[in-house]
């Protein structure tokens, strides 16, 4: 973790491991592209590839563009009006003109567990959710600073950086299947051209079968870096680290956890809904928040950022 | 060969060209927006005022100093004209204002009104609105005067007719860097 820098730093910093974790599932999709040529040839290779990443495209990118209308009938989320919460919505004009994006549209989930998310395929569909207890338990501040990293999600496009990962993950994922699968029922005959290595054949078979699992690991650490970015982007957007620093504490202190732990939402909440379930450090798809919180409290103690 | 090699290099400069001019003019039309933002916060909150200073007025008869230094600023801030005249009177609007309901912490009956309530809930979102809309036009200023300063965009800034843009100062430095102001 870097040590006290300011938000730029730390928006610069995330920024550029997203891109070198975006290349890196891009080799390990080449990787196992290789492997499937060297163990089948490319006769079958050329027919499973672009297969896997059809379906995954086809699945990821449907959900990617109406991602506002689908994750509202998956949080069971409803988009609220003005004249519902007014206290809410002017503190969302506010990070709308700090930000100057669009105005967000606005839901709220019935849930008694502390948690917010952001989704759409860019600003102009943005939505932005809040469970009705975060709105009972926050302050001014914690709100502001809780509407400055949703509304960061939407500044920095993460539904669709997470759409491209999830269709590489996803597309590794089929082809690994595809792959091992016709590797037991021993097809891929064209691969006998008798001047095979073995241990290429060997490799190609661990890279086959490994991949999906290095994939998922990428794009757990993908959603790290812009959890750790829409944190900066929101200090960026509000110049008040000490609010969101305190909502996080105010989420880190609670226990109760959103109802629904769905696998697929998980990484668009604010906080981990899965923090009940003993995800792995390594697959998780949020930084761990004490470590959220210190990064923070490190750019409070710099003084006012201009 | 050569005359493709020509045109293609001849075809890259002016695409060049005619992205630093884009930059310089879309920088500006940001700073005018960011602006034009300002000017609509700061009217509602004038617009706010006559409301709140007739709500006070009701429970707190005796503190005509207050109510006429808060109406004098406000008539100041809608008569000024420039930027530097805008975030004087802007800051004095302010400070009035802070005065105006620190004498309201004196009346309890007018702090549990539901009148107060929500014209208290209106001033702090608004006076926060135009600190962000401050912060918002003074970080695109800052982008658009590096951009006329430094190269290559600064060959362009004439041709664009683009010049670097005075920043919304207020005289309270301290003001700048807290944009939650708690009544």
């Amino acid at each position: 973790m870097a040590q006290s820098s300011n938000f730029r730093q730390l928006q610069s910093a995330n920024k550029g491991k997203t891109i070198f974790l975006l290349v890196s599932m891009g080799l390990l999709t080449w990787l196992v592209a290789y492997a499937a040529l060297t163990y089948f040839g490319a006769g079958t290779t050329s027919f499973v590839i672009p297969l896997a990443v059809g379906i995954s495209l086809v699945g990821v990118w449907g959900s990617y563009y109406g991602s506002d209308k689908l994750v509202l009938t998956m949080t069971g989320a409803k988009v609220i009006q003005r004249e519902d919460a007014p206290e809410l919505f002017n503190l969302i004009e506010e990070v709308v003109i700090a930000s100057g994006l669009p105005m967000p549209k606005v839901a709220i989930v019935e849930d008694s567990a502390p948690n917010a998310f952001a989704t759409g395929r860019d600003p102009q569909h943005a939505l932005i959710a809040f469970t009705t207890r975060i709105l009972e338990i926050m302050d001014r501040d914690e709100l502001q600073g809780v509407i400055a990293h949703e509304m960061s999600h939407v500044a920095n496009r993460d539904t669709l950086v997470s759409a491209v990962a999830a269709t590489t993950a996803g597309a590794i994922a089929i082809l690994s299947d595809f792959l091992t699968r016709m590797m037991w029922f021993g097809g891929g005959r064209d691969r006998r051209d008798n001047n095979q290595n073995p241990i290429a054949l060997v490799v190609s078979i661990a890279i086959m079968i490994l991949a999906p699992l290095a994939a998922m690991l990428l794009k757990s650490a993908i959603s790290r870096k812009r959890e750790s970015l829409a944190d900066a982007t929101a200090v960026q957007f509000t110049r008040n680290p000490a609010g969101l620093r305190k909502a996080l504490e105010v989420l880190a202190a609670d226990t109760t956890v959103v109802r629904q732990q769905s696998n697929a939402v998980a990484h668009i909440w604010i906080e981990s809904p899965l923090d009940g379930k003993s995800v792995s450090k390594l697959f998780s798809t949020h930084p761990p928040i004490e470590d959220r919180i210190a990064t923070l409290r490190a750019m409070e103690s710099l003084g006012p950022t201009q | 060969m050569d005359i493709i090699l020509i045109v293609g290099a001849l075809a890259l400069i002016a695409l060049f060209i005619v992205a630093q001019y884009n930059r310089l003019v879309r920088l500006n039309i940001t700073v005018d927006e960011a602006w034009a933002q300002i000017e609509v916060q700061l009217k509602r909150r004038a617009d706010l005022i006559p409301n709140l200073v007739e709500t006070v007025k009701g429970y707190a008869k005796h503190e005509q100093g207050t109510f006429d230094a808060v109406v004098a600023a406000r008539a100041k801030a809608t008569s000024a004209n420039t930027i530097g005249e805008v975030a004087a009177a802007d800051g004095a609007v302010t400070s009035a204002l802070r005065g105006l309901l620190a004498v309201a912490e004196a009346y309890p009956d007018l702090k549990a009104s539901a009148n107060f309530l929500s014209l208290q809930e209106e001033l702090s979102t608004t006076e926060n609105k135009v600190s962000f809309a401050r912060q918002f036009y003074n970080d695109n200023v800052r982008s658009l005067n590096q951009a006329v300063k430094t190269i290559p965009t600064s060959f362009f800034a004439g041709m664009a007719k683009v010049s670097a843009r005075a920043f919304y100062e207020i005289e309270n430095a301290a003001d700048r860097n807290v944009p939650n102001v708690k009544f």
